[in-house]
């Protein structure tokens, strides 16, 4: 997009000296870093909020939760290579990642019914080895029917349309609608958790499942739904990476796994507002670690200061200290 | 003590049935007679499983191609089922144990180098020879192991066709990107020796993890440092995504891709953020003189076109074949001295090897994107 138009001289004229490329003054960088940890943030948020909740209410960690998220872009991918040929632009756009968050949340609530459920009285190593057991299941379906390749994916959306602030700063339109929308997400999440009645149930299960059910709550009902609503934001995230990074990959929901675990693991596993902070902390301090060290110790940088976190609060930013009573 | 005594002789009797199973390893051990048997190391599981499997067809295409004519030294040639080594060290280890277990005369493959280095070890210690298909880091050079040739140019070849290309550039600050695997971050290691040694800087050298979607805070720390070139020293999916948000994230300069991008899919991984875009090639059936052949037939058995290895693993093939004619024998030692001596020229260019057992000519092109297809770079 940015050289098509151009000619092989223009190309070649448009290379910028060093010295012009690094006038960046030092609050244009921590802005620019900023608003790149928001981005990356936002993605880890949205899958630890997968994490966070489904943890609260069973205590599993659902180590599928990434491939839900694979599954989720590819599906988004699938439904966007339908619905090209008739709206190529935003609409086609929303409705494939409509598609994808109803698939799997289907596909969320499925998993639950088949692999977890005749578990939930078994040992939780049992059912931990399980979501290991459908993690892989996702992933080499994915593979087997794209043969192990990558797709890749271009869509109308211009991501170079953005707002600027002067010569180095700029933020896309799209990348302000993904933080939007993940904004609203959470909002609405909080909302329906702490004023609706299933909402209130999953509070409830996640605090005691007996008693719940003695007080007559559907218990399974509110699990299936705690999946679905996962499953759902994990293939929102899925279906946001297609179009933004233009790829999909059978892997591509391991690493993002991984640090959306950490994220619901610093914020306070079990807890929602935890879930988020806990995402765009991990985004911004990758940034932070990527400018002040260098990429190679970005992880080391980040995680370094979670592990110091956590010494002082062992329950994670918003993790309640649960005592038992004898 | 009755019982004492029992647990000790099922101790001794499982003890001894594992010895006999590792006395029993028969890799290596040819009475000249029967099919010669090919094992195969090839990522075909994790991130890099397409290479793998593709490559495993050219493998079958070759040896189907020498069965129908008649074997080798009147022989069959039988092609293992492939030993997976996923890109990683830890399964390369483990896939190496089941090669050397099993009826294996001879080893091709090796896609990542870290994988290969990992299994190397032990087909020399079973006196088996592995032709290394595509990896190419120079630790493989340095474990100085006398029966593994390396037949894709190292990378000392291809940083040499980088500072020509700098040069010819006339731009003089450049950053490096690699992805922390053994391959990539060797690239990086020797541009960061040899390109000072030509004059260029290296302004930043950044990591980019195998498969990390965001990489825009390397972009901004790229912009900072400088950079009028960007060298993209790891695999073409990860790269298209660098290449993208370096474009998106407001870098003007150059960008040159590694030979781990050099691929078809690096066009389409990219989009149009890849128009102009550079990459270290060796020559694949595409673009080598005698690929076209190779491609139809691969077409014609596979139903799909042949990947950037394909040509590499073919070439692997047909010169252990020739080697082995050469030789007369598959004996270990003659066969070794006739891989040392040969001279064949495959798809991808003239094959003969250093004393390290390097292949001696860089066959290293300069491609580059241009309207959504490759072409080869005018003046390099």
């Amino acid at each position: 997009m940015l050289h098509n138009s151009m000619t092989e001289k223009q190309l070649y004229a448009n290379i910028k000296s060093g010295g012009e490329n690094s006038l960046f003054t030092t609050y244009e960088i921590i802005f620019q870093q900023l608003i790149n940890g928001l981005i990356q943030g936002s993605f880890y948020a949205l899958v630890a909020l997968g994490f966070s909740m489904v943890y609260g209410i069973i205590k599993l960690i659902n180590f599928a939760h990434g491939d839900i998220y694979m599954t989720g872009a590819f599906i988004s991918f699938v439904a966007f290579s339908i619905i090209a040929s008739f709206s190529e632009g935003v609409v086609g756009v929303v409705l494939a990642v409509i598609a994808s968050m109803l698939l799997c949340a289907a596909i969320g609530f499925s998993i639950q019914r088949i692999a977890y459920k005749p578990l939930f009285d078994a040992p939780r190593l049992s059912l931990l080895i399980t979501a290991v057991g459908v993690s892989l299941i996702l992933q080499n379906t994915v593979m087997v029917i794209t043969n192990g390749q990558f797709m890749f994916f271009h869509s109308a959306i211009d991501n170079m349309a953005g707002v600027r602030f002067g010569e180095n700063i700029g933020i896309s339109f799209l990348e302000i609608a993904m933080m939007l929308i993940t904004a609203v997400l959470m909002i609405i999440l909080t909302l329906f958790i702490s004023k609706t009645m299933w909402g209130k149930a999953m509070r409830a299960i996640s605090t005691d499942k007996d008693a719940c059910r003695l007080m007559g709550i559907n218990v399974s009902k509110v699990i299936g739904l705690t999946f679905m609503i996962g499953s759902a934001l994990a293939a929102i995230a899925g279906g946001m990476a297609v179009i933004y990074y233009g790829q999909v990959h059978f892997f591509m929901g391991y690493i993002i796994g991984m640090k959306a675990f950490t994220a619901a693991v610093i914020g306070g596993i079990g807890s929602i507002p935890g879930a988020m902070v806990g995402g765009l902390l991990l985004g911004l301090l990758e940034a932070a670690g990527t400018q002040l060290i260098g990429s190679e110790w970005k992880d080391v940088f980040a995680f370094g200061i979670l592990i110091a976190m956590l010494i002082f609060r062992p329950n994670g930013i918003f993790g309640k200290t649960t005592i038992e009573r004898m | 003590m009755f019982k004492t005594a029992k647990n000790l002789l099922i101790i001794i009797a499982v003890l001894a049935l594992a010895f006999s199973v590792v006395a029993c390893n028969g890799g290596g051990s040819d009475d000249g007679t029967g099919p010669i048997n090919l094992g195969v190391l090839l990522p075909i599981s994790g991130a890099q499983a397409y290479f793998g499997n593709d490559m495993n067809n050219a493998f079958i295409l070759a040896v189907e191609q020498i069965n129908e004519a008649g074997g080798l030294l009147g022989r069959e040639v039988n092609l293992l089922p492939v030993a997976d080594d996923g890109c990683d060290p830890m399964m390369a280890a483990q896939a190496a144990t089941r090669i050397t277990s099993s009826d294996a005369h001879f080893v091709v493959g090796g896609f990542c180098s870290g994988a290969t280095i990992a299994a190397l070890q032990e087909f020399y210690d079973n006196d088996m020879i592995m032709v290394i298909s595509a990896s190419n880091s120079t630790r493989i050079t340095d474990l100085n192991l006398n029966q593994s040739f390396m037949i894709n140019s190292p990378a000392t070849h291809q940083v040499d066709k980088l500072v020509d290309l700098v040069h010819h550039l006339g731009v003089t600050d450049v950053a490096v990107i690699h992805q922390g695997d053994d391959f990539t971050q060797n690239l990086s290691d020797i541009s960061n020796v040899k390109l000072p040694e030509a004059n260029i800087n290296i302004v930043t050298t950044q990591v980019m993890e195998i498969g990390a979607p965001d990489v825009s805070a390397i972009v901004t720390a790229i912009r900072h440092a400088g950079a009028d070139l960007v060298f993209w020293a790891g695999y073409f999916a990860d790269g298209g995504n660098m290449v993208r948000q370096l474009r998106q994230g407001g870098f003007e300069g150059y960008i040159v891709a590694a030979d781990g991008s050099s691929s078809i899919e690096f066009i389409p991984a990219t989009g149009p953020a890849g128009h102009g875009v550079m990459v270290l090639s060796t020559p694949n059936a595409q673009l080598a003189a005698g690929g076209a052949s190779f491609d139809e037939a691969f077409i014609e058995r596979f139903g799909m076109s042949s990947g950037s290895y394909a040509a590499h693993a073919y070439d692997t093939i047909m010169l252990l074949r020739t080697a082995i004619e050469n030789a007369g024998t598959t004996d270990f030692e003659a066969v070794r001295q006739a891989l040392q001596d040969i001279e064949y020229r495959g798809i991808t260019g003239l094959i003969s090897f250093t004393p390290e057992r390097e292949i001696r000519y860089s066959n290293f092109l300069v491609l580059q994107i241009w309207d959504g297809e490759y072409r080869l770079l005018p003046g390099l």
